[in-house]
């Protein structure tokens, strides 16, 4: 590109090409929800399988699931503070998302916290099938926020279904059917916008090369 | 009777480097140089003249030893580039119309 004089259709032409670009910038790959979504989805598969089958103790694969999250989140900290301003754009949609995901964990951590209380208190506040139930709703929050931001609809659409599970769960007691729904829940909302995201991503990096 | 297209933005590298910086909050020079396609000479040259004219704040700082030019886009830049659209839209209009 030259500095050159251009007439008002090219100039036109420039402002939506550039704009084009920048958004592109914003694209999420997807890459994040694919894997978290696969490991919440194998702790709720075999979570249900470890009950049905009396494999370990009961939580065992979400134990395992939390002590592989500390590792990634560790990991991911580290990581962060050491390529801290590396991007080359910033977006304010990047802030914001940095911003949500922060809150997300917390709140998250919170639940956990609150179901790992519940269980060791004799006049148990939070159970673990209202917990997972809240949780839900949470990740469909999360979702929702992620979709509008990067106006990616099949995220936006997975938040409702997900909200409906969350809510569904509500009232069912059985913890098995609630890892069941879990997985569910996990599969509409992270894994085929996920892959969704991946696809469209990869399309429109393909066109730009 | 029709505005006159602001000349520091009517350019086609400084309108490219304006356009990619409304959608962002900041970007380096090398995220600049390689969307633009610009040489590095050039596109400083342009960087330059928009930030006299007030439109992009330009920061330097020094980043693993390496030189990190950053641009952002200023409140008069933001209002100088709606500006420029809304008197691009009419020409553009009144051309149609013709």
């Amino acid at each position: 590109m030259e500095d050159k004089q251009i007439t008002e259709k090219e100039s036109l032409l420039i402002i939506q090409q550039m704009i084009h670009t920048a958004k592109n910038e914003q694209k999420d790959d997807g890459k994040a929800w694919i894997l978290w979504g696969w490991f919440l989805f194998a702790a709720s598969i075999l979570t249900y399988f470890n009950m049905e089958y009396d494999w370990f103790s009961t939580f065992f694969f979400w134990n395992l699931f939390g002590a592989f999250s500390i590792i990634a989140l560790v990991y991911t900290a580290v990581r962060s503070f050491f390529t801290k301003g590396s991007a080359r754009v910033k977006t304010y949609t990047g802030d914001l998302l940095g911003k949500l995901n922060v809150g997300f964990f917390l709140t998250l951590i919170l639940i956990i916290v609150a179901i790992n209380v519940g269980v060791r208190t004799p006049e148990v506040t939070m159970t673990p099938t209202k917990g997972f139930s809240l949780m839900i709703g949470l990740y469909a929050f999360w979702v929702l926020i992620y979709g509008t931001a990067l106006n990616f609809r099949p995220s936006i659409i997975a938040s409702f279904v997900m909200w409906g599970i969350a809510f569904v769960c509500l009232f069912i007691n059985d913890f098995q059917w609630i890892m069941v729904l879990h997985a569910l829940a996990v599969l509409a909302g992270y894994i085929i916008p996920g892959h969704m995201a991946n696809r469209e991503f990869k399309k429109v990096n393909r066109a730009i090369l | 009777m029709f505005k006159d297209l602001d000349p520091i933005l009517h350019s086609q590298l400084r309108l490219a480097v304006m356009s990619l910086l409304i959608s962002v909050k900041e970007a380096e020079f090398t995220f600049l140089k390689e969307k633009t396609a610009a040489t590095a000479g050039n596109l400083s040259v342009q960087v330059q003249k928009l930030k006299e004219a007030g439109y992009i704040e330009v920061t330097k700082q020094f980043k693993d030893n390496y030189p990190q030019t950053t641009c952002k886009i200023t409140p008069k830049g933001i209002e100088a580039f709606e500006q420029y659209v809304k008197t691009l839209q009419q020409y553009i209009g009144g051309e149609r119309g013709d």
